[in-house]
């Protein structure tokens, strides 16, 4: 009876899947890929993409299908027009790794980083939806967000372009708000309700391999939520949303058991020893070059296999693509078809769906053989460090190279920094090594200054620039740390205090950018002693100073009432009044 | 009205007040001492045991604790306390209602009514048996009556927006009391106050004797006349204000008064409601003379009294001798502490350490490789060591410094590698230094092998949380001294290049000094900064628990190698820190970070024992892990201390009395001499006007001139400097001699103004000496031992006192001193 009954529903389940699909027959509601690309000194990238698309009446009409209903109400309350969510951790090494994924547009700087276009009429009523959101957002995804208050929001103005197609008649009362966390720690309770809000949950599909601890382990990590209105030249408007997990794996740190993760000196037997020194015995070992090639699997790396492809993913695109170059070989498990792309430098895998899929990368065949796909080099190289020490000033020091033999790099810097870091603005230059064309004078092309308001406002800072091919420039202001009220340290005072991330937004051709995040700092403010005796020390002063000082006016004061005193009459304000006339007289002759 | 009154006159009534306190308070303090004297044995009979409110002991037969646990104290501040707090108000209550009314209401009422309430709150609502005692509870009883007339006069005050009612102020005062006051009872006092409420609302009035049979008795007995005094019946009505001035008397604003105060009959004037004049004509300070009480007279004499001014030049030497009796009673075990971590999230020693087995055939390589690079150019050795950490997977970079000190040039090139939290951001670094030389020009021939090898180690670790930069620099001093000038933006750009590679804030750095080729014993931990600057003491004491306790070796400091923790040990180990940070060089690569708020220490391994060079990683292992669980910057330990074991301490507040007092001496002097000079030759002729010119020039001239030394010295090139010394030595020698006869032929100072002379300059050593202290103790004790003669010279008569002090003080002038112990130095050397 209850297979029977299963049946049924089952039968009804399929019945509906099948009504509903026309609705939309050739966009493909949901699909995901991971990216696999072996990068420089044994590290690997691993890019997980998953899209889900809703059309914008099936948003309106709650009809969500296989967009999050929880995140979806949450827009759809707080005005929602674009949303983009940022958990960062780590630092990408550009030096070794090149250009960042996805052009650095699914990264943020270290902590969380939110920015959205609200639809409000007022920049009140933005404020107002804005914390909506944000207090919504911080349920959602167990982070804290709800600490993104007036002090750490800023509206930028030149750095962010909404991505998706919103209506020209909407951008007008659209606001963007930007708010950044940096000291906010990106962990599992963060990774969890992002992956509830795939269709597959984390159970099939390229979704099974993020494990919290492979993911927190990884060298760079960044997960992306992205929510954008795309309007395709034919067809109906749709809700695109994006969710990014890239991370960048060191492949002998994630090969290590998991039962076994102490990295305890291997048996001497077992080192990899340079064996052409002269000194070469069993005792002394000159260690091979580190970055040398590693083999690796996808169960070595993640910790598992991965179970199938999700059914609800559209077919059409490869769960698993890998970037290599075609002359290295890969084996996989069976029934697995290996497709590779006509550029020679990557290959995409046909999946089984229903059967787990395992990938091994065994050592390149001839030392010769390039080991893995050369990266790009990227646009521009940005490193931000504070200069001075010492408690009251401060400077800020950006160096922005630009590696490109040829062609000048136009970008916007934009710094939020926190209120009680108060910048000259008068200081801010710019100076350039390496090209000495150009005046250092004619660097800096724009910039959009909104000054902080204590307690009140973060400061903002937007630097439009142009470095000519094959220079440096050293970005550098001062600033002066303001003294916190008491209260206003945290638990950690001495600890400092983080500064966001820059944003690097490189202006290319058309509406093409690329973004770019420094390293967050932590800048240390003036912090009186919090400790024990301290405090003891002036909470007993007070006290007792209250204490006595009401005891002593007890004691010592006399009171008296009013008709005990001599009488304050009119008669004797007249005869005083009268005798200063007098002596003022006197005083004249 | 109040505000009117001249405070002077304010003082004198107070006086006046103490003088003629009325004769129940009196009684009732008398009683207190009586009872606390009593009090003091306990052996014959327990005062406190018999007259203390004890819920349980409270019967029919001892209902007489009612009345005596007022009288009955604690201990001696408790009673002082009480009755400093009493006597003012329960002399105002006595002169308003009367001796005989006080009298009947505290030994009736007011101390079994109060008693009565505590009794049954504690003993039936509570259920405790707390014993309550002292005069506390009539304080509260006293000032919840004067609580609730102040509210009649004047219902409430106001704070910003809030108005309070005034009667609330003695609940504040009782919170605060059962806050801040150790054992006082809370309900004790509550009760009181809620009788002096009751009765200060007029509910307990009935209480009151009735004036009528107060006035026979009064009458009868005549106790006006008998009793000294005291308040009778009918005056009391003036007794609260009689005493005060009035605002519209012209005379109040030099108010006497006068001698006859005290003899007067205290109705005579209270009556009156005014101020007796008895002279009015009498300026303040001589009545203020005349009137005062015998006491007070007494001070004043003594104040005039010739003897006193011979006490300064005593006390300024009992200061000198406290002062360095204090010294050296601080390695004693009752005055030093012994060390503790302060920081709870340093850990030190709880994690395993794992550096070893296969790592030391790479150390054995790295150690093969460094050998063959020793005595090559730093920049071969550079290139060498570069090409080693590249392939460790580390990102490299150098930098170039020259620095021009004393005519020589120093300059090299620094290599340093940072190793990037894996999962971190930048924020923070801590640094392992080794420096290819250390201070005495050994080649660290195991240390720079052990900071490559750790690196690899360090590189498989993914727990770092903070960036860890290695760092090798050509020496000691100067390579680290450009890299963290560079680091911090510090540096003159001419000469010394910026770091390419940056990474966060620096937390703390170890340096390594292993130049010894066998195996060692214990490891020495070197702490001095530069300027006498120290380390958290946090730092020391994690690397003396790592390698003390966890690995089992050695750890001395102060270059004692031999420790057995008794007090000679101990002050010698002392001393030779003092010594350090008073000479305030740089002792070794760490010393360069310590001004940048970096704290950091060198650790030198030492004697012949079984301990390895793997040991040495693990110490430093285990350094760094304890480094890396830090979260915030070190600050909880202490940045002044003077070690004098490796677990024994003494911190500024032990130590720095022994410095402040030596300063003072000076400064007793100075005050004492600036006296001297007003007064002048035997026949003593007071307020002799100071001619302040020449001594003022000459001492600010004399300080100014320390500019020409310390610039000479600063520029000299190093081949210059001994004859240079030499040559400021006998100038030293010269100058004093030299300017003493110009100064007695050009101008023949006065007595007076040798004295100024030695004024100004002791004061200003005084107030240099106390402020140095706080930054760097030794200095300010070393410069304050050698100065201290020049409190006690003074200008000799005769030829040969003259050439005798010249000599003392040219002995122990600083630069003798540096002779002496360049000298003895080299004889010990020899």
């Amino acid at each position: 009876m209850r297979q029977l009954l299963s049946f049924l529903l089952l039968l009804f389940v399929s019945l509906c899947r099948a009504s509903s699909s026309p609705s939309s027959p050739d966009a493909p509601d949901y699909h995901e890929q991971l990216v696999l690309r072996p990068l420089p000194l044994s590290s690997l990238l691993a890019s997980f993409n998953f899209r889900t698309n809703i059309t914008l009446s099936a948003f309106e009409a709650h009809n969500f299908r296989y967009f999050p209903r929880s995140l979806a109400q949450i827009l759809q309350h707080a005005g929602t027009r674009e949303l983009h969510l940022r958990f960062s951790l780590g630092r990408w090494d550009a030096e070794s790794w090149g250009a960042r994924p996805w052009d650095g547009a699914r990264e943020g700087g270290t902590g969380v980083e939110l920015w959205a276009w609200l639809e409000a009429d007022t920049d009140q009523e933005a404020d107002q939806k804005w914390r909506t959101l944000t207090n919504a957002l911080s349920g959602l995804f167990c982070a804290s967000l709800n600490f993104i208050d007036g002090t750490r929001t800023t509206r930028p103005v030149t750095s962010f372009q909404p991505e998706g197609n919103l209506p020209n008649s909407k951008l007008a009362n659209t606001h963007l708000l930007y708010g950044v966390l940096p000291h906010e720690v990106v962990c599992t309770e963060n990774l969890t309700p992002f992956l509830k809000l795939l269709p597959c949950k984390g159970k099939a599909g390229i979704a099974t391999l993020l494990d919290g601890h492979k993911l927190f382990d990884a060298s760079w990590q960044s997960m992306a939520i992205d929510v954008r209105p795309v309007c395709p030249a034919d067809g109906e408007c749709v809700l695109q949303m994006e969710q990014t997990i890239d991370m960048v794996l060191d492949i002998e740190r994630s090969k290590r058991p998991r039962d076994n993760p102490i990295p305890r000196p291997p048996p001497g037997h077992e080192l990899k020893c340079d064996t052409s020194k002269s000194y070469h015995s069993d005792d002394t070992c000159f260690p091979a070059e580190y970055n040398a090639d590693q083999d690796w699997s996808i169960s070595q790396i993640f910790g598992r296999t991965m179970k199938g492809t999700c059914p609800l993913a559209d077919p059409s695109v490869p769960s698993v693509c890998l970037q290599i170059p075609d002359s290295r070989s890969v084996y996989t498990s069976d029934g697995t078809t290996e497709n590779k792309n006509p550029d020679k430098l990557s290959r995409c895998f046909d999946i089984t769906p229903s059967s787990d899929f395992e990938l091994w990368l065994p050592l390149p065949s001839s030392p010769s053989a390039p080991e893995v796909v050369t990266p790009d080099t990227p646009l521009l190289y940005a490193e931000r460090s504070f200069t001075g020490h010492g408690q009251e000033r401060g400077g800020m020091q950006t160096i922005l190279r630009n590696p490109s033999p040829t062609s000048p790099v136009e970008f916007i810097y934009m710094e939020s920094l926190p209120w009680f870091m108060r910048i000259y603005l008068h200081t801010i230059q710019a100076r350039i090594e390496g090209n000495a064309s150009v005046p250092s004078s004619s660097l800096i092309h724009e910039v959009y200054y909104r000054p902080a308001v204590d307690r009140a406002r973060a400061t903002q800072l937007e630097v439009r620039m142009r470095i000519p091919p094959r220079s440096t420039v050293f970005l550098t202001y001062d600033f002066e740390k303001s003294i916190l009220r008491y209260t206003e340290y945290p638990p950690d005072a001495n600890r400092g205090f983080d500064v966001a991330a820059a944003v690097i937004t490189i202006l290319g051709e058309g509406r093409k950018r690329y973004a770019l995040r420094t390293t967050s700092l932590l800048c240390s403010l003036p912090t009186p002693d919090f400790s024990m005796p301290y405090n003891v020390i002036i909470f007993t002063s007070t006290a007792i100073a209250l204490a006595f000082g009401g005891m002593f006016n007890i004691l010592v004061r006399r009171f008296v009432a009013a008709d005990e005193g001599p009488e304050m009459t009119l008669t004797t304000v007249k005869g005083r009044l009268a005798g200063l006339a007098a002596r003022l007289r006197g005083g004249r002759a | 009205m109040a505000s009117s009154i001249n405070p002077l006159s304010w003082l004198t009534a107070s006086r006046a007040r103490a003088r003629a306190l009325p004769l129940f308070t009196r009684a009732a303090v008398a009683g207190i001492v009586v009872f606390w004297i009593v009090g003091v044995q306990k052996a014959l009979w327990d005062v406190r045991a018999w007259g203390a409110l004890v819920p349980d002991e409270v019967g029919l037969t001892s209902l007489y604790r009612l009345n005596t646990f007022p009288f009955i104290h604690l201990n001696f501040f408790h009673a002082v306390m009480n009755i400093l707090a009493l006597t003012p108000l329960l002399e105002r209550f006595e002169t308003e209602y009367g001796t005989l009314t006080a009298l009947a209401l505290f030994f009736g009422p007011f101390a079994t009514l109060p008693a009565f309430i505590y009794l049954f709150i504690e003993k039936f609502l509570l259920r405790g048996n707390t014993a309550v005692m002292g005069a506390s509870i009539w304080v509260f009883l006293l000032l919840g009556i004067e609580a609730m007339k102040a509210y009649r006069a004047n219902p409430s005050f106001k704070v910003g927006p809030y108005s309070i009612p005034t009667w609330t102020s003695p609940i504040g005062i009782l919170l605060a009391m059962a806050a801040l006051v150790p054992s006082s009872s809370f309900l004790g006092h509550l009760s009181g106050l809620v009788v002096g409420y009751l009765c200060g609302l007029g509910v307990l009035k009935f209480l009151a004797p009735p004036e009528k049979a107060l006035r026979f008795v009064e009458g009868k007995l005549n106790l006006m006349g008998r009793l000294p005094h005291y308040i009778s019946v009918d005056q009391k009505k003036y007794g609260r204000f009689g005493v005060l001035p009035s605002s519209s008397s012209p005379a109040s604003a030099g108010i006497s008064m006068g001698r006859g105060y005290s003899s007067l009959p205290a109705a005579a004037w209270e009556l009156d409601g005014r101020w007796p004049m008895a002279d009015g004509k009498q300026t303040c300070l001589t009545s203020d003379q005349t009137r005062l009480g015998p006491l007070n007279s007494g001070l004043l004499r003594l104040r005039r009294d010739p003897r006193i001014l011979k006490v300064p030049p005593y006390l300024s030497l009992l200061c000198i001798l406290v002062g360095v009796i204090w010294l050296f009673l601080l390695p004693l075990d009752d005055y030093s502490r012994r060390t503790y971590i302060s920081e709870n999230a340093l850990l030190p020693g709880q994690v395993h350490t794992y550096f070893g087995g296969s790592d030391q055939n790479v150390f054995r390589a790295y150690k093969h490789e460094t050998s063959a690079l020793a005595g090559k150019t730093n920049i071969e050795i550079n290139d060498g060591l570069e090409t080693i950490i590249k392939g460790l997977g580390l990102k490299v970079s150098r930098q170039n410094f020259t620095y021009r000190s004393a005519g020589r040039e120093y300059s090299g090139e620094n290599l340093y590698a940072i190793l990037q939290a894996p999962r971190g951001d930048a924020t923070e670094a801590i640094v392992l230094v080794g420096a290819w030389e250390n201070v005495k020009g050994e080649v660290n021939r195991n240390g720079i092998p052990l900071v490559l090898t750790l690196a690899r180690y360090f590189k498989r670790w993914s727990l770092w949380s903070k960036d860890i930069i290695f760092l090798v620099t050509p020496d000691s001093i100067t390579g680290p001294q450009a890299w963290v000038d560079a680091y911090h933006d510090a540096h003159d750009s001419a000469r010394v290049s910026s770091l390419p590679l940056k990474s966060g804030a620096l937390q703390g750095a170890i340096a390594i000094d292993y130049p010894q080729e066998e195996r060692f014993e214990s490891v020495h931990v070197v702490y001095d900064g530069v300027n006498g600057q120290l380390p958290n003491l946090d730092l020391i004491n994690s690397v003396v628990s790592i390698a003390g306790g966890q690995m089992g070796m050695g750890v001395s400091i102060q270059e004692m190698w031999q420790h057995d923790d008794r007090y000679p040990d101990r002050l010698r180990t002392m001393l030779r820190g003092m010594l350090k940070q008073g000479l305030g060089l740089a002792s070794g690569p760490h010393s360069s970070f310590i001004p940048y708020h970096v704290d950091a220490v060198t650790l030198q391994p030492y004697g012949v024992g079984w301990q390895d060079e793997m040991a040495m990683g693990r110490v430093i292992e285990g350094t760094f892990r304890s480094l890396n669980n830090l979260l915030e910057h070190l600050h909880q330990s202490f940045f002044f201390y003077l070690l004098m074991q490796r677990e024994r301490f003494v911190s500024i507040g032990t130590y720095l009395p022994s410095a402040m007092l030596i300063a003072a001496n000076f400064t007793i002097m100075a005050i004492f001499l600036w006296h001297q000079s007003q007064i002048g030759p035997p026949p003593n002729t007071p307020a002799v006007e100071r001619q302040l010119f020449l001594p003022l020039g000459l001492v600010s001239l004399l300080q100014s001139l320390s500019v020409i030394p310390l610039s000479l010295f600063h520029h000299a090139p190093e081949s210059a400097l001994p004859p240079l010394f030499a040559l400021f030595a006998l100038i030293n020698l010269a100058l004093p001699p030299a300017l003493s006869a110009l100064l007695t032929a050009r101008y023949r100072p006065s007595a007076q103004q040798y004295h100024l002379l030695q004024s100004f300059s002791l004061l200003l050593l005084g107030m240099f000496l106390s402020s140095l202290a706080t930054l760097n103790f030794s200095l300010a004790l070393l410069v304050g031992l050698l100065a201290c003669p020049l409190s006690f010279v003074r200008p000799s008569r005769t030829a040969a006192g003259r050439v005798t002090c010249y000599l003392l003080l040219s002995a122990v002038a600083p630069t003798a001193v540096a002779v002496w112990v360049w000298g003895l130095g080299g004889w010990g050397r020899r």
